[in-house]
């Protein structure tokens, strides 16, 4: 009995997720646990397990498509069981249930599209493949009639007769494979040109443009994973919260020698990569254990004080921007947060942190102080009342008692609040200190 | 206020086919003209030009048709009967354009456009106000700043159409399409004719051999290449050759035909986006302007009245139709009325060089095709060459020099736009007698197997 295997659930906010690998591939066979694919979520990359035994069957997703969560997205059964509807082109109606839907998955109520655009989404059958193959025409543009939405032989030569004429230097390249058609070119009448193969025409109501001409090349890319939460995170931020940004600078002279000092110190301690930014999370971690409105989530109707401060830092992935979270980081030491925040960020930069280590944080830092940026207006982490934008450091003039004037380094910090749960009086009298706790900073590793 | 669903500003090909071919639509339009309708193409450029070449081509053959039994005695050119019927086609076609607009109810307004925003223009005391406009003023002929050039017997391509007496000398100075045209009619009416380009070739798109052959071919005319005219006196022309001498040629009339610039007065307070070439405009010919498309020579894409007339189409057609059109420029054929006629499509062989793209080549001379042989004799000049991808054999380009370029370039339009390849264009029948198997013919030279 073929069994579906659908895509887990991970964590509340996940809707979907691409999958990065398939670690199995059609007539293979698993056993409950085994790792059948490796998926990325918007937040982290996940390793997902099978819940059947078996020979897989099918794999109904390609690499690098988004799953829905809780779709089906592999069927594994019977080794020799036959799955896809076998004599597809030729079946003259094909009713949406396909035989596998028959066992588990009827609990399930999967929700099946037919026949909308969606080929690469349910998969497209070995003739189809086949057929585009030897037609040019890319499966995935294919609208599909098959079972459970699957791209069938008759849609690929549906679709080669809806397509546009092609030229005859078109035509000979298609016939030596390789490449594929869009469905209208740029000739006359939408005549599909040899350039069209080599160069996809944009869809039609999106402005077409040459090297030469305005607004010149352009690509567009669906919002997806990493991005599309921060899309989602950063509008809600700004569209829930009463944002207010103040921005000071802390004396830097004990923060740039302690660096130093740590950067020389002896290789066996250990201290050696302890950065700026890894003695700014130390300080700020330590100031807000005396500011508890400052380490708090405003959530409406009531605020959550914690007594604990779980620090977020924001990480520029080449995902996008995650940030992972410095857990108890007030009871933890300059080197103790220095070491789990790098075995964090490095977690993020490989795609492998999971969903816990980015979730949790009562307050955030980012720092842009190594892009030369002095100070910035951070977006609040919501339900976070506040977040720390740490900025370059750079020199000030500052009076000394004699009237004199010297150039001192400083560091410049842009605090965001959220004026619906903390004031501007109490947030600057946190931020004070800070700049005070920066500025004596080998006092505040004493405590 | 009147409120219209367009407005196009400007009656030549480019703004009065946009105007047509919405109207058809059953849009509401205002077209509106400065000057006359149809613009600089009906009555100062392509059809007065091709009245005047005709009938210069007539007074020629006239004279030379004796070696084919014809003998004509006592031969003249009559200026006055060639401009007026000259006019008197301008004055026919002018209200053809006026018949098409009325037919499609096109409502034409005569006067200067003074751009007041996006969407409302004036004209005198009447303000109108259009949900889109298209801006087809064209271009003027572009007048350098040499020591004389606003002496009275220096003209440009508008004023020498209506000279009253032919005169004794005439100076070109430049050899684009415009001064070659003109050199070609004066010097077949027996005007003393001298073009001075300051490249090293006149006519820059035309295949470079071709270009050689043509001022071979135009014996009387004396070409002075890689020349920079320094003034223009009463008397003559001045100017200095390739290795530094100051020259002079005495002119009786000089025509300057340097190149056009686009007419863009007071558009810049509309905040559009103009270079030296003219309005940019992407390749659904729309400006920076969301509702407002620019057509036509003012764009400085494609200086020619069909190609104007098919940026009007292509606006039409994303404005009210398919929305699929968009201008291409990689088969806009070109001619040059002058004797010989030349035509071409598509890449030159020194421009596919330039590109890097691999191609073959060949040239074949007309005096091997029945018809031209039997009307011109061997002794006519006439080429025909083909550009075509070395790899996938498709055509690239075609230009013809002899009688009838330009009435069969479009054949070549047609190969090109549809990317047929050597072996495509063989399973074509072409008609013979006919100049145009030529371009049949010469793909046969580059690849004989069938």
């Amino acid at each position: 009995m073929a069994t579906e295997v659908v895509m887990p659930k991970q964590g509340n906010s996940v809707e979907s997720c691409i999958i990065l690998e398939w670690k199995v591939k059609e007539g293979d066979q698993v056993a409950i646990g085994d790792v059948v694919c490796e998926a990325e979520t918007d937040k982290s990359t996940i390793e997902v397990e099978s819940s059947a035994e078996g020979t897989v069957l099918k794999l109904l997703y390609q690499a690098g498509e988004e799953v829905p969560v809780m779709q089906p997205m592999m069927i594994v059964g019977q080794k020799g069981e036959q799955v896809s509807v076998a004599p597809e082109a030729e079946a003259p109606e094909v009713s949406g249930s396909a035989p596998v839907s028959a066992g588990k998955a009827s609990s399930q109520e999967v929700p099946v599209t037919v026949s909308v655009a969606s080929a690469g989404a349910q998969g497209v059958s070995p003739r189809a493949r086949a057929a585009s193959l030897a037609m040019g025409i890319d499966p995935a543009s294919i609208s599909a009639s098959g079972p459970k939405g699957r791209v069938i032989e008759r849609d690929v030569v549906a679709a080669a007769s809806a397509r546009a004429p092609l030229s005859p230097v078109a035509k000979e390249a298609l016939a030596q494979g390789g490449l594929q058609s869009p469905a209208q070119g740029s000739g006359i009448g939408g005549r599909i040109l040899s350039t069209d193969l080599t160069s996809p025409v944009v869809a039609a109501s999106a402005p077409l443009s040459s090297d030469a001409s305005f607004p010149g090349p352009m690509v567009e890319t669906p919002v997806k994973g990493v991005r599309k939460v921060t899309a989602k995170r950063m509008h809600e931020s700004i569209a829930t919260t009463a944002q207010f940004t103040m921005n000071a600078y802390a004396d830097a002279t004990a923060l740039q020698s302690l660096r130093q000092r740590l950067k020389s110190s002896p290789a066996e301690m250990g201290l050696q990569k302890v950065t700026i930014n890894d003695i700014i999370l130390f300080a700020v971690a330590k100031t807000l254990k005396d500011f508890g409105y400052m380490n708090s989530h405003f959530l409406g109707d009531r605020m959550v004080n914690f007594t604990h401060v779980h620090l977020g830092c924001a990480v520029d992935t080449p995902r996008g921007l995650l940030v992972p979270v410095v857990k108890f980081a007030d009871s933890r030491s300059l080197k103790q947060i220095s070491d789990e925040f790098k075995r964090l960020a490095s977690m993020c930069m490989e795609g492998k942190a999971q969903p816990d280590d980015l979730t949790g944080g009562t307050f955030t830092v980012t720092n842009l102080g190594a892009m030369g940026i002095d100070t910035f207006t951070p977006v609040l982490n919501v339900p976070e009342v506040a977040i720390l934008g740490v900025g370059g450091i750079s020199m000030r003039a500052i009076e000394d008692e004699e009237g004199d004037y010297a150039f001192i380094p400083h560091i410049a910090l842009s605090l965001t609040i959220d004026h619906q749960g903390v004031d501007g009086a109490p947030a600057a009298r946190f931020l004070k200190a800070l700049c005070e706790n920066i500025a004596a900073v080998d006092t505040l590793l004493a405590l | 206020m009147e409120h219209f669903d367009l407005i196009v500003i400007g009656a030549g090909p480019g703004g009065y086919v946009a105007a047509e071919r919405a109207g058809a639509l059953g849009k509401k339009v205002l077209l509106i003209e400065k000057d006359q309708l149809g613009g600089v193409c009906t009555n100062w450029g392509c059809i007065p030009t091709k009245s005047l070449l005709n009938s210069a081509k007539l007074y020629k053959h006239a004279l030379e048709s004796e070696k084919m039994g014809v003998v004509a005695k006592a031969v003249t050119y009559d200026l006055p009967a060639a401009m007026a019927w000259k006019q008197e086609t301008i004055e026919t076609l002018r209200s053809g354009i006026a018949y098409l607009m009325k037919s499609n109810h096109v409502t034409v307004v005569m006067g200067e456009a003074a751009f007041v925003d996006a969407h409302h223009v004036q004209v005198g005391d009447s303000l109108y106000e259009g949900e889109h406009l298209i801006i087809a003023t064209g271009s003027s002929p572009a007048v350098p700043p040499i020591p004389g050039h606003d002496l009275p017997h220096v003209l440009t391509s508008n004023e020498i159409l209506s000279i009253g007496e032919l005169p004794e000398s005439l100076v070109v100075i430049g050899g684009g399409v415009i001064g070659i045209e003109f050199a070609s009619y004066f010097s077949s009416v027996g005007v003393k004719v001298t073009v001075i380009e300051m490249m090293d070739e006149i006519l820059p798109m035309m295949d470079g051999e071709f270009a050689k052959l043509v001022r071979r071919e135009m014996k009387e005319v004396d070409f002075h290449l890689g020349c920079r005219v320094t003034a223009i006196s009463a008397d003559g022309v001045s100017y200095t050759d390739a290795k530094g001498n100051a020259l002079q040629v005495a002119a009786a009339k000089v025509l300057l035909s340097v190149g056009r610039r686009p007419n863009v007065n007071g558009l810049d307070r509309l905040g559009m986006v103009i270079t030296r070439s003219g309005i940019e405009v992407d390749d659904r010919l729309r400006t920076n302007i969301p509702n407002i498309h620019a057509i036509g020579d003012v764009n400085g894409k494609s200086l020619l009245a069909h190609s104007a007339s098919r940026m009007a189409e292509v606006v039409i057609s994303n404005l009210y139709g398919t929305q699929k059109m968009r201008m291409r420029y990689h088969a806009i054929p070109w001619a040059v009325y002058g004797m010989p006629e030349a035509a071409g499509c598509g890449l030159t062989e020194q421009e596919a060089k330039k590109q890097g793209r691999e191609v073959l080549c060949a040239t074949t001379q007309m005096r091997a095709n029945g018809r031209f042989l039997a009307e011109h004799g061997k002794r006519a000049a006439g080429l025909c060459k083909v550009v075509v991808d070395a790899k996938t054999k498709a055509l690239l380009g075609v230009h013809l020099l002899g009688p009838y370029s330009s009435e069969m370039i479009h054949g070549a339009a047609v190969m090109i736009e549809s990317e047929l390849r050597i072996q495509d264009v063989k399973e074509i029948v072409f008609p013979h007698p006919s100049v145009s198997e030529i371009i049949k013919d010469t793909l046969f030279a580059i690849d004989h197997t069938l």
